[in-house]
């Protein structure tokens, strides 16, 4: 007989899978990144803030909730949601590297911000992952464009580019990262 | 008393874009209150330098514009021979290293044009105060700390450029 898994402790490779797709879906990651700020939140309220058409938005709440990343906070009509926050870190060759809810947040924005989606376009989501931790040092004064720009091989404008981008999202998740 | 604004990349970055509305919002605040952007040569380098963020929306700036009309100009390049710019650097390349927590070899005159831009501008009289736009929080706080060290106690306006900055800006800035 199956056990139902623990709550916040899905086996790591099914919650790959479920990550992929996050990182895969803006609009998904969107969603989740929303109910992880503002939740317990009902889908209604989701969709007065996110642009999302409604048949979508519930497949996606239904979807993390089958992956464990949201659950209902409320049975009854109307639902509330709220999320788990992920930390997931993966490791191949030495190479190391962490997806976090601001990970998610920043991937989200890719559909509103043309700048993150062109810099995912030519470096990665990894790349972006490691502009992220940059933009966090940026926020606080502790790096400037110019030192970012060469200690991740860019040219000066195309770093304070991504750094200017990714500041919403490191502010909003500042707290988070410390 | 003559006030010189200096204006970093970061300034053109949050101006880029299809959305041209903030670009026209400073090019008006500019123009309306009689003033000039001043650009270090190392920004003026750093704006044009780079063929691939042509493809990022903000790469997109319209700043030739403001040189064209005249409301944004390549500041003179740096005095090294001139002992405050070359002492004021060397201070500021330690101060950025502490702030940013990085190795002093590791910054650059890039990282410090600004603060010696600054502080050539004040000892030459060309200014007598001096603000400074831009998004470098580490350059804008050795400006800050810095310069009064010398004797520029108040003629130091360091000025971040979020874009809530730019949105809100107005002529009344520059007076």
């Amino acid at each position: 007989m199956a056990q139902s898994p623990p709550r916040s402790g899905r086996p790591p490779i099914q919650q790959l899978q479920t990550v992929a797709n996050l990182l895969e879906t803006p609009a998904l990651a969107r969603l989740y990144a929303h109910i992880l700020q503002h939740g317990p939140v009902t889908v209604s309220e989701v969709l007065d803030e996110l642009d999302i058409p409604q048949g979508t938005a519930y497949d996606y709440v239904q979807n993390l909730e089958t992956a464990g990343l949201v659950e209902k906070t409320r049975d009854q009509r109307p639902y509330e949601y709220d999320a788990e926050s992920i930390a997931l870190t993966l490791s191949t060759d030495g190479e190391t590297q962490t997806i976090t809810p601001a990970l998610i947040a920043a991937v989200a924005r890719r559909d509103e911000d043309e700048d993150i989606d062109v810099y995912i376009e030519r470096h990665g989501v990894d790349g972006l992952a490691v502009a992220l931790e940059y933009a966090y040092e940026y926020v606080d004064g502790t790096v400037n464009h110019r030192i970012a720009a060469r200690e991740l091989d860019l040219s000066a404008l195309e770093a304070e580019i991504i750094l200017q981008a990714l500041e919403p999202v490191a502010t909003e998740y500042a707290d988070a990262a410390t | 008393m003559t006030t010189v604004y200096i204006a970093d990349t970061g300034v053109f970055v949050r101006c880029g874009g299809p959305d041209r509305d903030k670009f026209q919002r400073l090019r008006r605040a500019v123009r309306q209150a009689g003033i000039s952007l001043r650009v270090p040569q190392r920004v003026y380098e750093e704006l044009g330098g780079d063929p691939a963020a042509d493809a990022y929306p903000s790469g997109n700036m319209p700043y030739p514009d403001g040189f064209e009309e005249g409301w944004i100009v390549v500041a003179d390049e740096l005095d090294y021979s001139n002992p405050l710019v070359s002492t004021v650097m060397d201070e500021a390349r330690r101060f950025i290293a502490n702030e940013t927590d990085r190795d002093e070899d590791s910054i650059e005159k890039a990282d410090t044009a600004l603060v010696g831009l600054a502080a050539q501008l004040l000892d030459t009289a060309n200014a007598d105060n001096i603000v400074l736009l831009t998004t470098d929080k580490p350059a804008g706080r050795a400006v800050e700390t810095l310069l009064p060290q010398h004797g520029f106690g108040d003629c130091i306006d360091f000025r971040y450029v979020s874009v809530e900055y730019l949105e809100t800006l107005t002529a009344n800035h520059f007076r």
